[in-house]
């Protein structure tokens, strides 16, 4: 299997139906998957920050959701995650597609990207980097086992060296 | 002019067991002084995820009414929830939305409903078509209850004085949480 192919099994796997997604070239790779499976229901979002209402709302009425986004989209979720999330202690996974990182070319990537990992520390929000092939599967039912576990969100980190980086065009 | 509570007493008047998603400050105030009661989700923050939260809500729970009480300025916050939700059309959701013109807890400074923004048209550039913007009492009661009875999805933009509210709702996040979910018989997941 892919990492993609990885990632939809453990969604399924764990009841996850509903995607709300800002887009990226790396977490396209999981929805084009998701697209074509009927278990999932997919929601486009217009901002970040909204994934992190709807997921909650999904939780409190019985259903499990994820958020797919890009790093930069990380920066507009802060104040949703700071102060509906964490304090009402709503679990779901957040996959985030690095930029500003291994590989970047566009210097307005660069600052969020590098601020990251110190602002999921900062909110105490466990992440893990998905790396190598063999490793995605095990990382991500960790972590989706996890979130559960701890009632509280996590994040997974899509790095460029799995998924590749955005050449310049 | 609607007076936001005795319009809150009329809606909770009209629910059994609906859920109701209140924004933070005077809508969820309100609230807890018409009728404080398990399927309550009280916002203490996250300015604008009312509407966000709603929408999750209602895909959630296709066969039950959801009821958002919004603000104006919360609303403003985060405009795009409407385009988004208006991307699903959930039929089950009532969005009401209290408009005062103002941030009253913080001073009454102007929101841009007090100069030239109409959240009634902005929903329907959102892409809704039942949008109902009301100014008295007997409008919101027949508004609200054709939202109840009819497919919607329904937003109701109801002009508001500027009363303060002074009813404390539960502090408790996990609390609020916790209660919301036993009252819709759901489990922690």
């Amino acid at each position: 299997m892919t990492w993609p192919q990885h990632i939809i099994e453990q969604l399924k796997a764990y009841r996850i139906r509903f995607l709300s997604y800002v887009p990226d070239a790396i977490g396209e790779q999981v929805l084009k998957l998701a697209r074509h499976d009927d278990f999932f229901d997919i929601l486009p979002l217009a901002r970040e920050e909204e994934g992190i209402g709807v997921v909650t709302g999904l939780y409190v009425g019985g259903e499990r959701g994820a958020v797919l986004m890009p790093t930069s989209g990380v920066g507009n979720t802060v104040n949703g995650l700071a102060s509906l999330a964490i304090p009402y202690q709503i679990p779901f996974p957040m996959f985030i597609g690095l930029r500003g990182d291994l590989g970047e070319f566009n210097a307005a990537q660069v600052p969020m990207g590098q601020a990251l990992r110190p602002i999921l520390e900062s909110l105490r929000i466990p992440y893990f980097v998905l790396e190598r092939p063999d490793e995605v599967n095990t990382m991500v039912e960790g972590a989706l086992k996890l979130t559960y576990a701890l009632e509280l969100p996590v994040a997974l980190l899509i790095s460029t060296t799995l998924a590749g980086w955005k050449e310049e065009k | 002019m609607i007076n936001r509570l005795q319009a809150t007493r009329f809606v909770v008047d009209q629910l059994t067991d609906e859920p109701i998603i209140a924004s933070l400050g005077n809508a969820k105030f309100d609230l807890f002084t018409a009728k404080d009661r398990p399927q309550n989700f009280y916002m203490w923050n996250s300015m604008g995820l009312a509407s966000s939260m709603g929408l999750g809500l209602a895909m959630a729970r296709p066969h039950q009414k959801v009821i958002i009480l919004d603000g104006d300025g919360a609303l403003l916050m985060n405009l795009n929830s409407l385009t988004t939700a208006a991307t699903r059309m959930p039929q089950n959701l009532i969005h009401v939305i209290w408009d005062n013109r103002q941030f009253e807890l913080t001073g009454g400074q102007p929101t841009h409903t007090a100069f030239r923004a109409d959240l009634g048209l902005l929903a329907r550039g959102a892409g809704f078509d039942k949008v109902e913007t009301i100014e008295d009492q007997a409008a919101f009661e027949n508004a609200f209850s054709r939202a109840l009875q009819e497919p919607g999805p329904w937003i109701i933009v109801a002009l508001i004085g500027s009363e303060r509210a002074t009813g404390r709702p539960p502090k408790s996040p996990t609390f609020i949480k916790h209660r919301f979910m036993q009252s819709l018989g759901i489990s922690p997941l």
